[in-house]
C-alpha cells in the first residue's frame, strides 16, 4: 500500500502548491473533476462501441473467410487506453468550441 | 454524445468500480460468481482442455503447462485409466507436448489420448465427443481454468456426459490492487464469454 499512500499524499502537496503558491482557486478543484470524469465517461463509451465493432468484425471475418480469428484477441488493455484517449480528446475538442484552445 | 451529465455519471461509475475493484474484495466476490467448486471422484476419464498452446520454442504455455500438471496428478492419483490430452486444430504440437510431459510423469501410452481440433471451446468439446463415447465414457473429470470451468463444463454436459469439476487455480484471494485488477479482467472476460454462448446457442 506503500505507493497508494505516497499518491495520496503527493495529491495533498499538489493541491497545497496550486494554492497557496500559485493561487488557484480551491473551488475550481471540483469543476475541473467534473471534466475528468466526463472524459472517462466519453471514453468508457468509445471502449464500448470500439469492443462491440471488434467482435462484429472478429465474427464477420470468420464467417466470410477461412481464417479463425479469436475473439480473445480482444482481451488486449491498449484498446481501453486508446478508447480512454479517444473519450479525453473527444471533450477537449467540444470544449474547444466555447474556448478555442491557445 | 449524450448530454453531459449522463457521461460525467459514466465516468464517475467508472471511478467508483476502479476503486472497489482495486481496494476491496469485489473483484474476489465477482470471481467467485462465476467459478465451479471443485468435486472430484473415480471417473472414465481426465479431460485436460486446450490452453492456448506452446509457444515458438516448444515449451507449453503457462496455462497449458498447468491444466497439464493438473491432469497428470488426478491420473497419478488413480482417479480415471484415461488422460485425454486436448489442443485446438493445428496446434498438434500442444498435445504432442503435453503427452511428452505425461510420459516424463510416468503416465503409459496407452493411458493417453491427444486430441487436436476445433479453434473454440464449443468446437473442441464437439470434436472430443465422438472419442470418448468411442473408449466408452460416460463420467469425466474436466480440468480447465477456475474462469472457464463453469462455461466448458456447461458444452460438455450438453454433450451427455456427467462432468466433475477440477479447475486450475488461476489467481487465489489477492490482496493487492494490481492482481485484483487482473481478476476482475478475467471475471468480466469470462462473463462475456458465457453471455455469447448463451447468444449463440451452445449453454
Amino acid at each position: 500500500m506503500t505507493p497508494y499512500m505516497a499518491v495520496a499524499l503527493m495529491s495533498l502537496v499538489a493541491y497545497f502548491i496550486a494554492v497557496k503558491r500559485l493561487g488557484w482557486q480551491p473551488s475550481d478543484l471540483g469543476r475541473a473533476l467534473g471534466r475528468v470524469a466526463e472524459s472517462l465517461g466519453a471514453g468508457m463509451i468509445f471502449a464500448v462501441v470500439n469492443v462491440l465493432a471488434a467482435a462484429g468484425l472478429v465474427l464477420g471475418l470468420r464467417t466470410l473467410t477461412d481464417r479463425f480469428l479469436s475473439l480473445y484477441s480482444l482481451d488486449d488493455l491498449v484498446w481501453f487506453a486508446l478508447s480512454m484517449l479517444q473519450g479525453w480528446v473527444w471533450g477537449l475538442w467540444r470544449d474547444s468550441k466555447a474556448a478555442p484552445l491557445r | 454524445m449524450p448530454s453531459s451529465m449522463i457521461v460525467r455519471a459514466l465516468g464517475l461509475a467508472t471511478l467508483a468500480l476502479f476503486f472497489l475493484a482495486a481496494f476491496t474484495p469485489l473483484a474476489a466476490f465477482l470471481y467467485e460468481m462465476i467459478t465451479v467448486p471443485v468435486h472430484i471422484e473415480r471417473a472414465d476419464a481426465i479431460v485436460v482442455l486446450a490452453g492456448g498452446g506452446v509457444l515458438p520454442s516448444g515449451q507449453l504455455t503457462d496455462t497449458s503447462l498447468r491444466r497439464t500438471v493438473r491432469g497428470i496428478a488426478l491420473y497419478r492419483d488413480g482417479l480415471a485409466p484415461l488422460l485425454v490430452l486436448s489442443s485446438a486444430a493445428g496446434r498438434r504440437s500442444e498435445s504432442a507436448a503435453r503427452s511428452v510431459l505425461a510420459g516424463k510423469f510416468g503416465v503409459p501410452d496407452t493411458a493417453i489420448l491427444a486430441s487436436s481440433a476445433g479453434d473454440t471451446t464449443h468446437e473442441e468439446v464437439a470434436a472430443l465427443q465422438p472419442l470418448l463415447r468411442a473408449r466408452g465414457v460416460r463420467r469425466l473429470i474436466l480440468v480447465t481454468d477456475g474462469a472457464h470451468m463453469r462455461r466448458a463444463m456447461g458444452l460438455v454436459r450438453n454433450a451427455g456426459f456427467e462432468v466433475l469439476a477440477a479447475p486450475v487455480a488461476e489467481v487465489e484471494a489477492p490482496t493487492q490492487p494490481e492482481p485484483r485488477l487482473r481478476l476482475l479482467r478475467a471475471a468480466l472476460r469470462e462473463g462475456l464469454a458465457l453471455v455469447y454462448y448463451h447468444i449463440a446457442g451452445y449453454l
